[in-house]
């Protein structure tokens, strides 16, 4: 029996893709590594009387908000562009929509290392104390996964543009965009408990 | 499953080295030399690391779940096949940094298969290689190494979770999946919900290890108890995903032996959901003595002994499939029986352990090393070669020599209880684990514990050679046995309507599904056995 065949048969019981699915999996395992980041932080935390303890330089938390809105705003992006690129049929001018969360995410984690290396300057790092080592932890861990968000973006925008099919380049939308909604959503409530908590 | 098997055959070593050190102290052993103490901790702890992730792990959830999973749902193939690919790759690379661990300077991570902190941060202060520092190289190539097979059982637990969901024959509803299947997707689902808090924990650990951050270290408000419970918040439910796909390919074999269908087939998946609930509860009865607070410790005898109770009833189900049915005693159907058997002593000696009143004395003893190898050996070993022997047919097509399988079976029962029997007695007697020289502690070393561990050591050995014996079976009969039957069991479930060795593709036509997995001697039937794929007349 030919591939194409075997696979008519299968499809009547596949309600969501594969990719998506397999998505799914991941991310439910990346929710508990960040619970276990912050349940490590929060357990810590409760010992400590004095937080943040004192001398150490202060987190650029209004920098950090502006940046806070830059992320979210490419995160709504990214929905706008999925609803229109899947409503207009494959339209391929929406693609703009694409390179501006892609952009508003590559502002993002670029102004993050930027303030790191002013963070460092002052003299904050990992060896200064817990509270150095949770910052750099906690926030590379997700800059790490911005940085992969990205990567994800770009590759989508290239397989767009070379032209697929509509249901593939749904499908794919779909998968990249949980991965980038995970990224997105979870950081107010990083942003939150690491730098105004 | 070669690499896994390859691993096993180190971890045996390590294992026999340091119980030939722990029966006849300072003398020099056969095939190794002299073991200095830095070597016997680090030869303790790796044994543990390799046994639990690189032979456990990748024995029975790896190498039967890609075998089994696609070809008894009816699929052609995994669904993410590269991805699969990757894993493997990840997970040969992970067992390679491992060894490369024992040959940096300081040599391997000696701190315990828990890693806790202090020991597996102290290398970082006192990088000089002392007798129980941990070494700097040694544990971050180790925490290095179980990123990676995490890694690449994360890879293929997805791959397992979305074949399952996705990729199913016509008719193969959820009810209908063998029982196998089911307990290997839901150890991968313990596995996957559980693993991330040790990612983290090891993360922070590497972080103490190379950039001197001090998230273990009280002195500078950190806190060593917290990598405990991130690390039990993994270890607990993973024994349960070393247990798991064993009880699921019993759940396989004792009713094609049995000639009966499967006893309460769903209660069984009711209660394993059940008991992977309750897994992700029952950690912190590990750390009994490390000042968690009582309050909390009496919640986990609770929640300990309560898991108990799904386990029993898995246990029961398996053996009422037993129960009237025509037993036919084949190697396959050996093993599973010794694995029951055997996995009860495990089990029942876990009741005690669970209250934590009794663990507080026998915390860190040879009854604990007794006790969980009673529960491991049995679900990965005997477990996978349950497994090995029931489905080797279909792997390769040939025929596994019957004798020589019987007489490995027995001469592992044997001195399998023959090491870890007597060790219950040392336990109990206050032998600690983890000690380099009885000699030193002159009010345990008394008889007689010294003989009883003459007894564990020489049946160490004897279990060890008795694996070549499975060797030899393995390699012969796959290069000239006999050719084997497409159905030599004559069970119902898919693969054995496939080719034995099945093609690439498992099957000719894709299958159909008609009706669940343990039909056995139903009435009016032509034959005993009513394959899945067999539409009713």
């Amino acid at each position: 029996m030919s591939n194409s065949a075997a696979a008519a048969l299968e499809q009547p019981q596949k309600a969501v893709s594969n990719g998506i699915l397999g998505m799914l999996f991941l991310l439910t395992t990346e929710a508990m590594l960040f619970a276990g980041f912050i349940s490590s932080l929060i357990v810590n935390r409760a010992t400590d009387t004095i937080w943040p303890p004192p001398g150490q330089p202060r987190l650029p938390v209004e920098a950090t908000f502006v940046n806070t809105l830059i992320l979210l705003a490419s995160g709504v992006i990214y929905a706008v562009y999925a609803r229109k690129y899947k409503s207009s049929g494959g339209d391929k001018s929406t693609i703009k929509f694409l390179l501006a969360a892609l952009l508003l995410g590559i502002v993002f984690v670029s102004v993050q290392g930027y303030e790191w290396m002013r963070l460092l300057g002052f003299g904050l790092t990992t060896k200064s104390n817990l509270y150095g080592a949770y910052f750099y932890m906690i926030i590379g861990a997700h800059a790490l996964h911005v940085a992969v968000g990205i990567t994800l973006l770009s590759y989508l925008a290239v397989f767009i543009k070379k032209g697929q099919t509509f249901g593939r380049a749904c499908d794919k939308i779909t998968i990249t965009g949980m991965y980038w909604y995970f990224v997105v959503a979870i950081w107010p409530l990083l942003y939150y408990l690491v730098y105004i908590l | 499953m070669i690499t896994g098997l390859f691993m096993a055959l180190v971890g045996g070593f390590l294992a026999y080295v340091f119980r030939y050190n722990l029966a006849f102290p300072g003398e020099s052993i056969p095939l190794f030399g002299q073991l200095s103490a830095g070597q016997y901790n680090q030869f303790i702890t790796n044994h543990g690391l390799i046994m639990v992730f690189w032979v456990g792990m990748p024995l029975l959830v790896g190498a039967f779940g890609n075998f089994l999973i696609p070809i008894m749902i009816g699929a052609d193939d995994m669904a993410f096949p590269k991805l699969n690919m990757l894993s493997y790759w990840f997970f040969l690379t992970s067992a390679i940094v491992l060894m490369i661990s024992f040959f940096v300077p300081g040599g391997a991570f000696a701190g315990g298969w828990t890693m806790y902190p202090p020991l597996s941060v102290n290398g970082y202060t006192d990088p000089s290689p002392s007798f129980l520092s941990a070494i700097f190289y040694g544990s971050s190539l180790m925490i290095i190494a179980v990123a990676l097979e995490f890694t690449a059982i994360l890879m293929g637990g997805i791959n397992y979770l979305v074949t399952t969901i996705n990729k199913r024959a016509p008719g193969m509803t959820p009810f209908r999946i063998p029982l196998a299947v089911w307990y290997i997707d839901i150890a991968t689902v313990i596995f996957m919900f559980s693993v991330g808090p040790l990612v983290a924990g090891a993360f922070m650990l590497l972080f103490d290890i190379t950039l001197g951050s001090g998230f273990y270290d009280p002195a500078r408000g950190g806190d060593p108890v917290l990598f405990q419970h991130l690390f039990w918040f993994f270890g607990h439910p993973e024994v349960y995903v070393l247990l798991l796909p064993t009880l699921g390919v019993l759940g396989e074999i004792i009713p094609v032996f049995s000639r009966k269908p499967l006893f309460g087939y769903k209660p069984l998946i009711v209660l394993s959901l059940i008991s992977a609930v309750l897994s992700v509860v029952v950690w912190a009865h590990h750390q009994f003595i490390a000042g968690i607070d009582p309050r909390m410790a009496t919640f986990f005898s609770v929640a300990t002994i309560l898991i108990s109770i799904p386990f029993s009833g898995i246990f029961l189900s398996l053996m009422a499939t037993l129960w009237g049915g025509k037993i036919k005693i084949t190697v396959p159907m050996s093993w599973a029986l010794g694995m029951i058997g055997l996995f009860l002593v495990g089990g029942f000696t876990g009741l005690f352990l669970g209250s934590n009143a009794f663990d507080i004395y026998a915390h860190d003893t040879y009854f604990i090393v007794a006790h969980f190898h009673y529960t491991l050996f049995p679900s990965v070993f005997f477990g996978f070669f349950a497994a090995f022997y029931y489905w080797f047919p279909k792997f390769t097509g040939k025929e596994l020599n019957k004798a020589l399988g019987y007489i490995h079976f027995w001469l592992t029962f044997i001195f399998f209880n023959g090491v870890f029997f007597v060790l219950f007695f040392n336990g109990l007697g206050g032998q600690h684990r983890r000690i380099y020289n009885y000699e030193m502690f002159s009010n345990v070393a008394i008889e007689p514990y010294i003989t009883f561990e003459k007894i564990a050591t020489i049946s160490a050995i004897c279990l060890i050679l008795s694996q070549v014996i499975f060797l030899w079976n393995f390699i012969v009969s796959w290069a000239a046995g006999r050719k084997a039957e497409k159905n030599p069991w004559q069970a119902n479930t898919l693969e054995w309507v496939a080719d034995s060795p099945p093609p690439h593709g498992n099957f000719h036509t894709a299958p159909k599904v008609y009706r669940g997995a343990y039909e056995y001697s139903v009435p009016k039937a032509s034959e005993d056995f009513l394959p899945q794929n067999l539409q009713a007349d």
